[in-house]
């Protein structure tokens, strides 16, 4: 997920597919996901019902910082309920691993005892016949605190460690050099120093999480139905944790309602649940979040502060940046992410898509008594961006440039491609001019340029330009995913490709799916691959014991990956039936051809034979096999891009702020991204615009506070203000689509939009009114006081 | 407590403990997990149905308050064979990802539609903005909500003229008497 380059192995490239006229690939086909959607027949985890079935809620520290001086369990025990605490797992702890030399290891209890570490963390559970009477136990578990000083601010020291292992809170720190920094400072014309702070807020998906597990203990079987972007990840680590063979344990993903990062998460809740459910066999046991628990426990992110300087040559050349980047990783090293998620990617990803050869960047995660940092979509970069674009904005003004000019001075073009980053990243892209350029026209740039002007001096709302490129790293393979040094690498994804009896097609892929598709666009790649119809795909996702294997959705990498082993599934299913198809028509398989689920011979009008057929002779009439084909129609192929792909993008808008109110009103919003061939069109649009409304929230809506205590003020969704259809803008989405080098010409689009929003809606009030906005987000009321 | 009352045209009996919300009985009672729970403190919207016609947070009522309503939720949209249009412009135009939020939206649609037939795409984003989707970015929502307002006024509107009857119909039941509750209940 981090991501820094460590070999420069170049990526085995497939012939991209050519599409036929009739295939599904570039079609906005309909998802196969929408009927049951549409209907309220979706199955998420939340809808389960099984025999027996307990429900469970958790008691959360009301402090952000306690020691726990007594649990009392004997009122709730009396009551009838099974309660469990921090004394029964003592033995099972979270540690989120990592080789870096500065890292520091720490662990995560399931429940906690000795002491809390952040307001909401899980104490204890009850389980009860409904989930009112385990929230009424709640009442009855006594706990006793001594309160703790807590740090809730990363850059100030602690009065009290989060960590014995870590007396200044400090998990992980690395330094990013190359060239010759303090040198190029000496031959810049101009210098730019800001102090940059951006706001904690979180993906807050719609559905909550959620889990039901269940422990069958005459087979020693553990299922457990988890809302999870990761499936196979859980699994392995719940095997780990609980000391099971893997595969005895089954992880369900069903229906997801969003995930956006905060479900790539093993939490403490998942361990005890299951945990849980082994000590109370064959009683199946279900937690579902509410949002309150979720704005407290659920993984935060983008607490970060940037202390950044940036030289520029006369002409606007960037010459070198220094940085010093502190992310606020909250109270444990998320697992199995780490604490090095957020700082190691600002780090390798600072500089975005400028050429610059003199950077030194020192990043830190610090611990604090907050709810932990996770993976959001678009993982430190909204930050990050949001910090580069600043400084250049910030040169521009100074340089007496337009922040275009800054921006086209500096950017990657395609004739420095492969492009080496000071973090030793490999950009295969450099589109972005051309990106810029494009979402120059389709704003308005000149219109508003000359609105602009034409208002100053007037009453009239004051109007601003904002601008942001980036280059999102997508579909990490195993030479780009290896940044945090974690025990394991998620480079790859499997998929089975089957070709049922009645030469129908049943895929087992080990991508899932949160909202983006993924059942649609398995199909449509299978689909084309062989040259069956759309219609004849049916794709199971999301279960362990039915697709061999897939890391899961995260560093928008599925398309490229999961998508990518699906296509060469379908590739060598497709070689079989050409074989089998040959053999009984006693042609050579070269000849034949596969469309709409018929076979036919090269210049020969009429279909010679259909997959159903090749299919019933492939399972059912043995003997028709020709010589040295083996029965059935399947095949399981494996996808690892090895490096990564870069999605070039440009976001830009105009807006205008009421000087009386600070109020910004967002006139025209701009996103070209290159998303490579686009599979779906329809998805990839909508994953851009929900990721930029995303951005949105966190750039002038969404804040996590807490107060010095580590009390979080914002805990209910009327004081953690989550952007409606009244708050976000009709937008402009364009593409340029520069095939990648993968056997799809795929990018990966789910974060990209994301990366913008931040940077051009700061860089936009600045312009409008003059003002520097270093600390986000950008309230009518931080707008107001700028403005007194 | 005995409640009765009709939801998607049908006529329910539930013994309802007092404090369990209408969410929570539509789901686990009636197995109309369709009503989804997004923050059960009565902002996202997801929960939302119909009562007695009108658009109310499940997860803000109690179940007995129901008691001699008529309910819509999302599973009484759909015809047997063909959807609402409006759910077929959710289809569409992408007016879902993850469909957590769609039931919520399709109700409060449904409800905008029949008080404007008409809205502009301003009204439209201003009247939903009671339902929080996390996904879409709203403009395939705005697009599909648009959309089906077409086609409903162009006239095909055998499913939607179907549920609008259901919404406003009086109940059957009200005149019942009464069973007493089961004893200790």
């Amino acid at each position: 997920m981090t991501a820094t380059a460590t070999d420069t192995a170049a990526a085995p490239h497939a012939e991209p597919i050519q599409a036929t006229p009739s295939g599904s690939l570039g079609r906005s086909v309909r998802r196969k996901e929408d009927q049951r959607l549409v209907t309220g027949h979706g199955r998420y985890v939340s809808d389960f019902q099984l025999p027996r079935m307990q429900h469970v809620a958790f008691l959360r520290s009301p402090y952000g910082h306690a020691r726990i001086t007594s649990v009392n369990t004997s009122r709730a025990e009396q009551s009838g309920r099974r309660v469990f605490t921090g004394a029964d797992f003592m033995h099972v702890v979270l540690r989120a691993r990592s080789s870096l030399p500065s890292y520091v290891e720490t662990d995560q209890p399931v429940l906690a005892h000795e002491k809390v570490r952040y307001q909401g963390e899980p104490v204890a559970a009850v389980v009860a016949s409904d989930r009112y009477l385990a929230e009424d136990g709640l009442e009855l578990v006594e706990v006793n605190y001594e309160p703790l000083p807590a740090t809730v601010c990363a850059w100030v020291s602690p009065r009290e460690p989060v960590h014995p292992e870590a007396a200044d809170n400090v998990l992980l720190e690395r330094v990013f050099e190359t060239g010759s920094v303090d040198a190029a400072f000496g031959d810049a014309a101009v210098v730019v120093e800001r102090d940059l702070v951006t706001n904690r807020h979180a993906g807050n998906p719609m559905e909550c999480r959620a889990g039901v597990a269940l422990w069958d203990p005459s087979d020693r079987k553990l299922t457990f139905w988890s809302g999870t972007q990761v499936p196979y990840i859980v699994r392995n680590m719940i095997a780990e944790l609980l000391d099971l063979p893997e595969g005895n344990v089954r992880v369900v993903a069903p229906d997801v309602g969003g995930g956006f990062g905060v479900k790539s998460v093993l939490y403490p809740e998942d361990v005890a649940l299951c945990l849980m459910a082994r000590a109370m066999p064959n009683v199946p046991l279900k937690w579902v979040e509410d949002r309150a628990e979720h704005l407290a426990a659920a993984t935060h992110a983008r607490d970060h502060r940037y202390l950044i300087k940036a030289g520029f040559a006369s002409d606007g050349t960037l010459l070198a940046v220094q940085a010093d980047v502190t992310v606020n990783v909250g109270a444990y090293s998320v697992y199995p992410w780490t604490a090095g998620i957020e700082p190691l990617m600002a780090g390798g990803l600072l500089s975005g898509p400028y050429r610059l050869d003199n950077y030194r960047c020192a990043v830190r995660g610090v611990a604090t008594n907050t709810a932990p940092a996770g993976p959001y979509r678009g993982v430190a970069r909204p930050a990050s961006v949001f910090a580069m674009e600043t400084v250049l904005d910030a040169a521009a003004r100074e340089l007496g440039m337009t922040g275009v000019d800054v921006r086209r001075k500096n950017l990657i073009l395609p004739e420095d491609i492969p492009y080496k980053m000071p973090s030793g990243l490999v950009d295969d892209s450099g589109h972005y001019v051309e990106c810029l350029t494009k979402a120059l026209d389709a704003l308005g740039y000149d219109d508003f340029l000359a609105e602009q002007e034409r208002r100053r001096g007037t009453d009239e709302p004051p109007i601003g330009i904002g601008f942001a490129c980036y280059n999102e790293l997508t579909g990490l393979g195993r030479a780009a995913s290896a940044g945090p040094r974690m025990p394991f690498r998620t480079g790859h994804d499997a998929c089975t490709v089957r070709v049922n009896p009645d030469g129908k097609v049943t895929v087992f892929s080990g991508v899932t799916s949160q909202g983006q598709g993924l059942e649609t666009t398995m199909a449509q790649i299978v689909a084309d691959g062989i040259g069956v119809d759309y219609d004849d795909v049916e794709v199971r996702i999301g279960d362990t014991d039915e697709s061999l294997w897939g890391f899961g959705a995260f560093s928008s990498r599925q398309a490229v990956i999961g998508g990518g082993a699906a296509h060469r599934a379908a590739a060598a299913v497709k070689e079989k039936v050409l074989a089998l198809a040959a053999g009984l028509l006693e042609v050579d398989a070269a000849a034949l051809h596969i469309e709409n689920g018929q076979i036919g011979v090269v210049g020969v009008p009429d279909p010679a034979l259909s997959i159903a057929e090749v299919a019933r002779v492939a399972y059912l009439e043995s003997h028709r096999l020709p010589k040295g084909i083996e029965p059935g129609l399947e095949a399981t192929k494996f996808y690892d891009p090895i490096r990564g792909v870069f999605a070039a993008g440009a976001q830009v808008a105009a807006i205008e702020v009421d000087r009386t109110t600070g109020e910004v009103r967002i006139l025209k919003y701009v996103c070209v991204e290159d998303a490579g061939r686009a599979m779906h069109p329809q998805i990839v649009d909508g994953q851009i615009v929900g990721a930029i409304a995303q951005g949105i929230g966190g750039a002038m809506y969404e804040h996590l506070i807490y107060d010095d205590a580590g009390n979080l003020s914002t805990g209910t969704l009327l004081d953690y203000l989550m952007p409606t259809s009244a708050e976000i803008p009709e937008m402009t989405i364009e593409h340029v689509s520069h095939p990648a080098a993968n056997p799809l010409g795929v990018r990966g689009v789910g974060e990209g939009g994301t990366l913008g929003p931040n940077a051009v809606l700061a860089g936009a009030v600045s312009d409008a009114l003059g003002i520097q906005i270093d600390t986000l987000p950008i309230t009518p009321s931080t707008i107001w006081k700028e403005l007194q | 407590m005995d409640v009765t009352f009709s939801v998607n045209g049908e006529r329910v009996r539930v013994d309802v403990e007092p404090r369990h919300t209408l969410a929570d009985v539509l789901r686990e009672q009636c197995g109309l997990t369709g009503t989804h729970l997004g923050c059960e403190h009565g902002v996202c919207g997801a929960c939302t149905v119909l009562v007695d016609g009108q658009p109310a947070r499940a997860c803000l009522m109690f179940g007995v308050q129901a008691d001699g309503s008529s309910v819509v939720t999302v599973e009484g949209l759909a015809g047997d064979d063909e959807l609402h249009p409006l759910q077929e412009a959710f289809v569409v135009h992408h007016g879902l990802q993850c469909g957590f939020c769609t039931p919520g939206m399709l109700i409060s649609a449904m409800h905008l539609l029949d008080t404007d037939p008409e809205p502009t795409r301003e009204k439209i984003r201003e009247q939903m903005s009671g339902n929080i989707c996390r996904c879409t970015g709203y403009i395939g929502i705005v697009d599909a909500i648009a959309a089906a307002a077409d086609v409903m006024r162009s006239g095909d509107t055998g499913v939607s003229d179907r549920v609008s009857a259901r919404a406003q119909e009086t109940p059957s039941h009200i005149e019942e008497p009464k069973r007493s509750p089961p004893p200790g209940g």
